[in-house]
């Protein structure tokens, strides 16, 4: 892996995030003029902005220190390694059409020639600039990402390494899902990428799978544009290694009658900071939000969540599940607000958290301003741990303890997972589950004890 | 739809906005200093202690900054306030030596009817003195004490420097920190160990003089086993320019003893009312808030309960309404420092005509203690679509074996059940009120029979012509 640091200092404290690295990055892209401006404006906003201070509300759980960059400078890696795909797609790839992607540059991107016919543009981001300029400009860094937002977004523009790019026509629907394997290592800064831009009446879903070795720091950005009467579903799974700090922006943009079904599940990284938001800015607009987040050892999780419903007869559903083992910590902040004349609003929002050893902890804070009357807005949260009583009864069916609390995570799990109708996805989820129990397989597999799975899931 | 108005009342004047001629022995200079606060502090005699307290507080107050969350307060002016004004020479003993106009407003404010109710103890606070007070003699004879605090300084001093400031010091928040230099009266209850307290204290607080700032100070002791209940209610009349009221109340529940303290605040609507209220409970000790806020302008106000030992009970209920150019901003937090603590908060917030209401709040269990429960339940009803509710939440726990949940909803009234009302011959905005008191009716019930009476009342002056 090629990695330039050299000579990296610009004045600012800020090495390694210099002019001269935005310029190599720049003609690594080999981009058009107009991403160049639009980098050389975000890298002059990250030099200007300070940091977001720690005594800040949304900031005072997740110090931005613990987020710091000193030390690290951007991965430029020129062209992607084969050997990385099959752990890259790791039993997701199910012969649909998949892209991979190796700190940010392309390793492969197979199985959508039949999509290309209809139109449709499945590819790298690096690529798509060069050869879809007319489908890419008028939404990169634009449609739901702003880069003076504070300084991670400022770097994650100007040093955005790679990323991803879908568009789909109108009226298109692909039915199979498209997965893309996005690589990771080295020890550096990632700013990867992933605009989506779904033309009114188009049907897609992206399966976003982030992982790789090393350590450093991801700077993530989704942009996900979903036009008029369009349906996207946008999964992202975060397995990344545990040297891997991250920081990410995930929103979507839904038009009239348009939906976004996102599932945000976390299992790596040693922190992570997301925001994950629904901008909801006509009628009949509607977004599913699923997330699901299983930290163990000191992992530390910071999510906030936004339901932002900017016009009458907008819907939102969004259920967020965390357990924690070891001496893991998770904070969930989220927020549904409900602009003035957003009338016949329908939101719900439902945190649940598992606290799964003495030494866990978790935060929830779940937060309504409501400016509409004529709506119906929930929403929950509950913090509890393994019940006493339903280890019991398993293991008065022949469990171990272990087994027992193993099921009951994946029944806590479950409520999540089942809304999600991709069954490759939803197994590998479980399998990924099964590893943070110490087992070999999910159990849920074991027909045997579906029974008495969904029985424990009932309680929950 | 027109507005029917069978009691003539004029809406647009607050109801308890009559106003008295000023007529005060002392007031002090606009503004605050170290020479304001020496003044208080001499004037009214006090120990050495209090007064060094007095000056620490106001450099605590100096250092903070405003709060950066919630409410809008950059319009405080705090050089445009009086700190100190003292109506009366001496404390009057009975009803009849009062100054007449200072009768008169609390004669409208009700006090004699509720003494002739034979309400166990009657304070009533003009400005910022205590100026009226009576117990009655039974309590007395089993040593319950309940005066103001500045007379509590002065007779109890050991008690007072026991507690005072021992559960909100100044260093909490800025407005604890203000209270703390320029405090003036307030209750000092004190109940001894096993004795129930039957009949609720009651003590009524009231502003009188333009830009006066109201900083009582409260301070309730409950020994083990011993049982009260505190009522006080608020109004101020109305002024163009805005006031600033910033209580601090004090409370220790000691062990298996149990304290319930309610407040209806009608305060007019240019009163900022920023209050630091917190308790203290200990092993099985129960703690109860009943708050109800209708007046102020903007009210910021998170009753706390820290529960310090195992076996302690938390309940919080909060009733805001919120009507045109309000902004209530009212809460609860319960702190589980102990195993086997239970909490519950509910929270029911109306807003109407722009108002702003809502719920911020905290729950917060500390590393073992296992085996809490907490229960947060907050309602918001809005009552059109130019008014807005919030709701702020925040659950920190760091214990496996807990119980928390939290649950909130935001509706409007139904059309069905406005249907209902008015298919057996209810005019609508009456039906409107009804179904907004039965809303709120699970605080009220909670309250004494004439503080329930009048919450139904303001509820349903509020709410008359909020139909069409």
């Amino acid at each position: 892996m090629r990695t330039d640091t050299t000579g990296l200092e610009d004045g600012v404290g800020r090495t390694g995030f210099d002019e001269a690295t935005l310029r190599r990055l720049s003609r690594l892209w080999d981009e058009p003029a107009w991403l160049w401006e639009r980098r050389r404006a975000a890298w002059e906003q990250f030099r200007s902005l300070p940091l977001p201070p720690a005594t800040h509300e949304a900031w005072r759980r997740t110090p931005p220190e613990r987020l710091a960059w000193e030390g690290l400078a951007p991965v430029l890696q020129e062209e992607g390694s084969e050997e990385v795909i099959p752990r890259a797609l790791e039993g997701l790839a199910d012969g649909g059409p998949t892209l991979v992607l190796h700190n940010g540059a392309p390793a492969r991107a197979q199985g959508a020639e039949a999509l290309r016919e209809a139109g449709v543009v499945f590819c790298d981001l690096r690529t798509a600039v060069r050869e879809h300029p007319e489908l890419v400009e008028p939404f990169l860094f634009r449609a739901t990402f702003r880069p003076e937002e504070n300084a991670f977004t400022a770097q994650h523009s100007a040093f955005a390494t790679g990323g991803v790019f879908l568009y789909v026509p109108p009226g298109v629907e692909v039915q199979q899902p498209l997965v893309v394997g996005d690589w990771l290592d080295g020890e550096g800064f990632a700013s990867p990428h992933v605009l989506v831009v779904l033309g009114p009446r188009s049907r897609a879903a992206l399966v976003h799978r982030r992982t790789g070795l090393g350590g450093g720091l991801v700077n993530l950005g989704a942009e996900l544009v979903v036009q008029e009467g369009a349906q996207l579903r946008y999964v992202q799974l975060q397995d990344l290694p545990r040297q891997v700090r991250e920081f990410g922006v995930v929103r979507a943009r839904v038009g009239r009658d348009a939906t976004v079904y996102s599932l945000v599940a976390s299992f790596g990284a040693s922190v992570e900071k997301l925001f994950v938001e629904s901008l909801l800015d006509s009628p009949g607009a509607s977004s599913e939000m699923l997330g699901a987040f299983f930290a163990d050892d000191a992992q530390h999780y910071d999510v906030h969540t936004l339901q932002e419903h900017r016009a009458g007869h907008t819907g939102s559903d969004l259920l967020y599940k965390v357990a924690l083992l070891g001496s893991a910590r998770s904070v969930f902040a989220g927020l549904i607000r409900v602009h003035s004349g957003a009338q016949k609003t329908n939101a719900f929002q439902s945190n649940r958290n598992l606290l799964l050893s003495p030494e866990s902890r978790a935060d929830s804070k779940p937060e309504l301003e409501i400016m509409a009357n004529d709506l119906r807005c929930t929403h929950g949260s509950a913090v509890s741990r393994l019940d006493e009583q339903h280890l019991f009864y398993l293991q008065t069916r022949g469990l171990t303890r272990q087994q027992a609390v193993h099921m009951i995570v994946e029944g806590f799990f479950s409520e999540v997972l089942d809304r999600l109708p991709l069954e490759g996805v939803r197994l590998w989820l479980e399998q990924k589950v099964a590893e943070k129990m110490g087992a070999q397989a999910p159990l849920g597999r074991v027909a045997a004890l579906r029974g008495l799975l969904e029985e424990v899931a009932g309680n929950r | 739809m027109a507005t029917t108005n069978p009691l003539g009342i004029d809406l647009d004047q607050y109801k308890w906005g009559f106003r008295m001629p000023e007529n005060y022995v002392f007031k002090s200079r606009k503004g605050l200093s170290r020479e304001v606060v020496e003044e208080i502090s001499h004037l009214k005699g006090e120990p050495d202690w209090m007064r060094a307290f007095r000056l620490h507080s106001l450099e605590v107050f100096w250092k903070k900054p405003l709060p950066t969350w919630g409410p809008d307060l950059s319009s405080i002016d705090f050089d445009d306030i009086y700190y100190y004004i003292k109506p009366t020479d001496r404390q009057a003993r009975s009803w009849e030596e009062l100054p007449a106009e200072i009768k008169d407003t609390y004669e409208r404010l009700g006090i004699p009817e509720a003494e002739r109710k034979f309400l166990a103890g009657v304070g009533a606070q003009y400005e910022s003195e205590v100026v009226y007070h009576s117990l009655k003699e039974e309590w007395e004879k089993l040593g319950v004490i309940f005066v103001d605090t500045d007379t509590a300084v002065k007779k109890y001093p050991d008690l007072v420097q026991e507690y005072f400031g021992t559960v909100v010091p100044p260093e909490d928040n800025k407005f604890a920190a203000l209270n703390s230099a320029v405090w003036s009266g307030g209750s000092f209850i004190y109940v001894p160990a096993g004795v129930k307290v039957e009949i609720p204290l009651q003590a009524y607080f009231r502003i009188n003089a333009e830009n006066v700032g109201q900083f009582e100070r409260t301070l309730i002791i409950v020994e083990p086993g011993a049982y009260v209940h505190y009522v006080e209610g608020c109004t101020a009349p109305i002024y163009t320019t805005d006031s600033l009221h910033s209580a601090v109340v004090e409370i220790i529940v000691k062990e298996g003893a149990r304290c319930r303290y309610t407040t209806i605040q009608n305060w007019s609507k240019n009163v900022y009312n920023l209050v630091t209220k917190r308790a203290v409970a200990y092993r099985d000790a129960t703690m109860e808030w009943v708050d109800g806020n209708l007046g102020s302008k903007i009210t910021m106000k998170y009753p706390s309960v820290y529960l310090v030992e195992p076996g302690a009970k938390a309940e919080i209920l909060s009733v805001a309404f919120a009507g045109a150019g309000q902004h209530q901003d009212p809460g609860g937090k319960v702190i589980h420092a102990a195993p086997y603590t239970q909490s519950s908060i509910v929270s029911k917030s109306i807003s109407k005509d722009g108002g702003r209401a809502g719920y911020r709040g905290l729950v917060k269990v500390y590393k073992g203690a296992k085996g809490s429960k907490c229960a947060v339940r907050c309602d918001a009803l809005i009552l059109d679509d130019r008014s807005r509710s919030d709701t702020y939440p925040t659950m920190e726990i760091d214990e496996e074996d807990v119980q928390i949940t939290h649950e909130a909803t935001v509706s409007k009234v139904s059309d069905e059940q406005l249907f209902y009302l008015m298919s057996r011959g209810i005019q609508e905005d009456e039906a409107m009120s009804m179904i907004v008191r039965g809303f709120i009716e699970p605080i009220a019930k909670e309250l004494p029979l004439e503080y329930a009476v009048e919450l139904n009342r303001l509820i349903a002056l509020e709410m008359e012509g909020s139909v069409g």
